[in-house]
């Protein structure tokens, strides 16, 4: 593992939250404002995008990737440079405490870029099709990563990971013979996720203000990861298995019970109707006609999505000297990343301007 | 959160100072004047001890204030320089608590 995993930073103290909550304030009075997002949507051409962006926080990134053209690919490639570098910026300047905080929340990015080295060398990809896949804003570093997408199998990658001693590869090598035997990736992917959000709830176990709203996003996350299942086995012919396999623990409303409940049910109405007293039968009711219309499970996806997004600027609304300050900027930075993701897409195919509003989420 | 040996000398020179101090200058004040001022001597040895407290703590609750202020100014201001005037008055804003303790012990002196 690359020396550059583990951050020479100086923090401050243990709970000063005064120096990076400040930082991280100013660093969030600079994302883009909603009346930019539409000016960019009304650009003509990739050229205008650019254009726009270079007088914004992207500018360094775009200078360096336009070196290699200006394509969608190149700023896609920026943004996603730019994202990786405020999260590191800001992991570099928060007190321990929050560093550990977001150490567990954050991991579910390296989760994401450890399942998709998982599915590339399932499926043969070639190294650089994965790196431009993965986003490395926690433990791993993009050095790591690089070394993970140069492994020739999936028992490489995993072999690579407990050389390293990194908590995932406990799952992984768990679920490594039935994996051989089966050649389903999902068996992979399931063991990566229920160890994450055990592991998640363990680093977050405390007392303190702090701890208790990590916990609570942790649960709303998983919460809508099991919901999203459930929608998908709305149609799904699970033959002799148990849906309960796919039910990951720690989440804050939907318990097993829940889950159980919900996955033997075939009908949008009857998962409303079991939903409607908790936070979830909002976002699920506001969606059903949608769903109705299209039949597909993507509108809840969205919907659930957008929840969690609310819950995470919420976070940054309560205590000004505390950790959900620095959760809020975090995601709010993501998503303006996969907005501008959406509209530079938009804009290179033609797309409306509605419809690109449609796809955008604003919270 | 204060580190345990700072706040432990901090809170030493401030007990010092408001409490022991005064006590000496005015013990070798009454050994001049005598038995006779006894009483004059317990309000004066008082009044030293109230206008120091007053004093000290305010001090002590400025520089605090100052502390937490500074430490969010600086990380301001490494974003937004352009916000720096605020910050400046901003940290100015609780020498008034000093001010305030210097004149109340100041009050409590010339009583």
């Amino acid at each position: 593992m690359s020396s550059t995993t583990t951050m020479k930073r100086v923090s401050p103290s243990k709970r000063d939250y005064g120096y990076c909550n400040a930082r991280v304030r100013g660093m969030r009075s600079r994302l883009l404002k909603q009346a930019f997002m539409d000016g960019l949507m009304q650009a003509k051409d990739l050229g205008g995008i650019i254009t726009s962006l270079m007088e914004t926080e992207y500018a360094p990134e775009l200078e360096e990737r336009l070196l290699h053209g200006r394509s969608t690919g190149q700023i896609d490639l920026a943004l996603k440079d730019n994202m990786v570098r405020t999260f590191r910026k800001v992991l570099s300047l928060v007190n321990d405490e929050s560093l550990e905080v977001l150490g567990a929340l954050l991991g579910r990015w390296d989760l994401f870029n450890i399942k998709t080295v998982i599915r590339g060398r399932h499926m043969s990809l070639s190294s650089e099709e994965i790196t431009e896949s993965m986003v490395a804003v926690a433990q791993l570093s993009q050095i790591d990563l690089d070394e993970l997408s140069r492994q020739q199998s999936v028992k490489g990658v995993v072999d690579t990971l407990s050389t390293w001693k990194l908590p995932f590869a406990v799952p992984l090598r768990a679920a490594m013979p039935e994996y051989v035997e089966s050649g389903n990736l999902a068996v992979l992917e399931l063991a990566l996720d229920k160890y994450y959000t055990e592991w998640a709830a363990k680093r977050l176990k405390g007392r303190g203000v702090n701890q208790r709203l990590s916990r609570r996003f942790l649960g709303t996350q998983i919460d809508t990861i099991n919901l999203l299942t459930c929608f998908r086995l709305l149609n799904a012919d699970l033959g002799d298995q148990d849906a309960l396999r796919f039910f990951l623990p720690g989440g804050t409303f939907v318990t097993e019970a829940l889950f159980r409940d919900l996955a033997s049910m075939s009908d949008v109405d009857e998962v409303y109707d079991r939903l409607k007293r908790t936070p979830y039968g909002r976002p699920v009711e506001e969606v059903a006609v949608k769903y109705i219309e299209s039949g597909s499970v993507s509108v809840f996806e969205r919907a659930l999505e957008d929840y969690l997004m609310r819950r995470a600027f919420a976070a940054g609304q309560g205590d000004p000297l505390g950790v959900g300050i620095i959760i809020a900027y975090l995601w709010m930075k993501a998503n303006e990343v996969t907005n501008l993701r959406i509209i530079v897409k938009g804009v290179s195919v033609g797309m409306p301007t509605e419809r690109m509003r449609e796809e955008l989420i604003v919270v | 959160m204060i580190d345990n040996k700072l706040a432990r000398k901090v809170f030493g020179s401030a007990f010092v100072a408001t409490m022991v101090v005064p006590a000496m200058a005015f013990a070798q004040a009454a050994e001049a004047e005598g038995a006779a001022a006894t009483v004059d001597y317990r309000v004066g040895v008082a009044k030293a001890i109230a206008a120091g407290a007053s004093m000290s703590v305010s001090a002590l609750a400025a520089g605090y204030a100052q502390a937490k202020i500074g430490s969010a100014g600086a990380g301001t201001l490494a974003e937004r320089p352009e916000v720096a005037t605020n910050i400046i008055v901003l940290q100015a804003l609780p020498e008034i608590i000093a001010l305030l303790g210097f004149v109340i012990a100041f009050m409590i002196g010339t009583a």
